[in-house]
C-alpha cells in the first residue's frame, strides 16, 4: 500500500505536466505542435502561452469542430503566414534541399570512408620480393 | 586539381555563411504584402468613444477601394513600442484625414485598459476592439505593434512590424497615395 502511494506521489506531478489543459483536445495540441508560434523564439503554438498562440489553438479547435482535416488547418495558417509557420519545411522547391542534403552528406562520407579504408592491392615489387624469399633455401 | 576543389568548397561554405550573416533575423515576411493580396475583410465592434461618429460596428469592406487605409494593430500592454508610435499616428491622421483612413485595431486587450490608452493619447481615428486577436491571424500578424498599408484598390501594399516613426510612415503614405 505504501508503495502505491509513493509511486502515485511521484507519478502524479509528471502526469499532470503531460496532460493538456482540459478545455482543448489533445488533437488540437498535436496540430499546434507542428506550427510555429509567431511571436516566440523556437516555441511551437502548442507550448506558448502568448496571446497569438492561444488564439491559434482556439482556431484549430474551431476548425476541427467544423470537420476540417489537419491538412486544411495547416493550409489555413500557411495561407496567412507562409511556409515559415510550419516546423517541418515542405518537401518541395528550395526547402527540399534541407531534406536531401543530410542524406547526400552521409552518402559522401560513406564513400570517402570506404575509399580510405579499402584494402589496397600490394605493390608488385613487394610481392615479387616475398616470392623470391620463399624460394630461397632456408639458412 | 584536388587542392582547387577544396578551396572551392571552403569558399562556397564561407560564402553561404557570409550571406546568412547578412540576413536580418528580425525581418519577417508578410505574405499579404509580398503578393499584394486584397486586404482580409473584418467586422468588429468599435470602442465606445467612436460609436457616435462611426456606428456600432466597423466593416472594413465598406471602406476598401475608396482611399488608402492605414491599419494599426496595438494593445495597451505593448510598452513602449505602442506608446511611442501612438502620437505619431495621431498627428499623421490629423494631417491626412481627408485622403487616408486610419483604423486602430486594439488586439488582445481589456476594454478599460484600451480606453485609458486612447484617452492618454487623445486618439481621434476609429478604434475597433478585437479581444481574441482573430483579425491579427488573418493578417499574418506576429505581434503588436504592426501597421499595414492598404492601397486605393484595397490591396495590402506594405507591412511595418514594430513601432513606426515619422519618416517611415511618411514614406509609406506617399507610396499609398501615389
Amino acid at each position: 500500500m505504501r508503495w502505491v502511494v509513493l509511486l502515485l506521489a511521484f507519478l502524479l506531478p509528471a502526469l499532470a505536466q503531460e496532460a493538456p489543459p482540459p478545455d482543448l483536445s489533445p488533437e488540437v495540441f498535436r496540430i499546434a505542435r507542428e506550427l510555429r508560434c509567431p511571436v516566440c523564439q523556437g516555441e511551437s503554438a502548442a507550448e506558448s502561452n502568448s496571446g497569438v498562440a492561444v488564439e491559434m489553438r482556439r482556431i484549430i479547435a474551431e476548425m476541427l469542430r467544423e470537420g476540417k482535416t489537419e491538412e486544411e488547418i495547416k493550409a489555413f495558417f500557411v495561407e496567412r503566414y507562409g511556409d515559415w509557420i510550419l516546423y517541418a519545411p515542405p518537401r518541395r522547391g528550395v526547402t527540399l534541399w534541407v531534406w536531401v542534403l543530410p542524406v547526400l552528406g552521409l552518402l559522401l562520407l560513406g564513400l570517402g570512408l570506404f575509399a580510405y579504408f579499402r584494402p589496397k592491392p600490394l605493390p608488385k615489387e613487394l610481392l615479387e620480393e616475398a616470392e623470391r624469399r620463399l624460394k630461397e633455401p632456408p639458412r | 586539381m584536388r587542392g582547387w576543389l577544396w578551396l572551392l568548397l571552403v569558399l562556397a561554405l564561407g560564402g553561404l555563411f557570409w550571406w546568412g550573416m547578412q540576413r536580418n533575423p528580425k525581418e519577417l515576411p508578410s505574405v499579404l504584402a509580398k503578393e499584394r493580396r486584397p486586404a482580409p475583410e473584418f467586422t468588429l465592434p468599435l470602442l465606445p468613444p467612436y460609436r457616435a461618429e462611426w456606428g456600432e460596428t466597423f466593416r472594413l469592406a465598406d471602406h476598401l477601394g475608396k482611399r488608402p487605409i492605414v491599419l494599426n494593430f496595438w494593445a495597451s500592454w505593448c510598452y513602449p513600442a505602442c506608446y511611442e508610435e501612438a502620437p505619431i499616428l495621431e498627428a499623421s491622421w490629423r494631417r491626412h484625414r481627408e485622403e487616408v483612413l486610419f483604423v486602430g485595431v486594439n488586439t488582445q486587450d481589456k476594454e478599460e485598459e484600451a480606453l485609458k490608452f486612447i484617452a492618454q493619447f487623445g486618439l481621434t481615428f476609429p478604434q475597433v476592439h478585437d479581444p481574441r486577436g482573430r483579425v491579427g491571424v488573418d493578417y499574418g500578424m506576429y505581434g503588436v505593434p504592426e501597421t499595414f498599408f492598404i492601397d486605393r484598390e484595397g490591396r495590402v501594399l506594405a507591412r511595418h512590424a514594430g513601432a513606426i516613426d515619422e519618416a517611415v510612415l511618411a514614406r509609406y503614405l506617399e507610396e499609398a497615395l501615389r
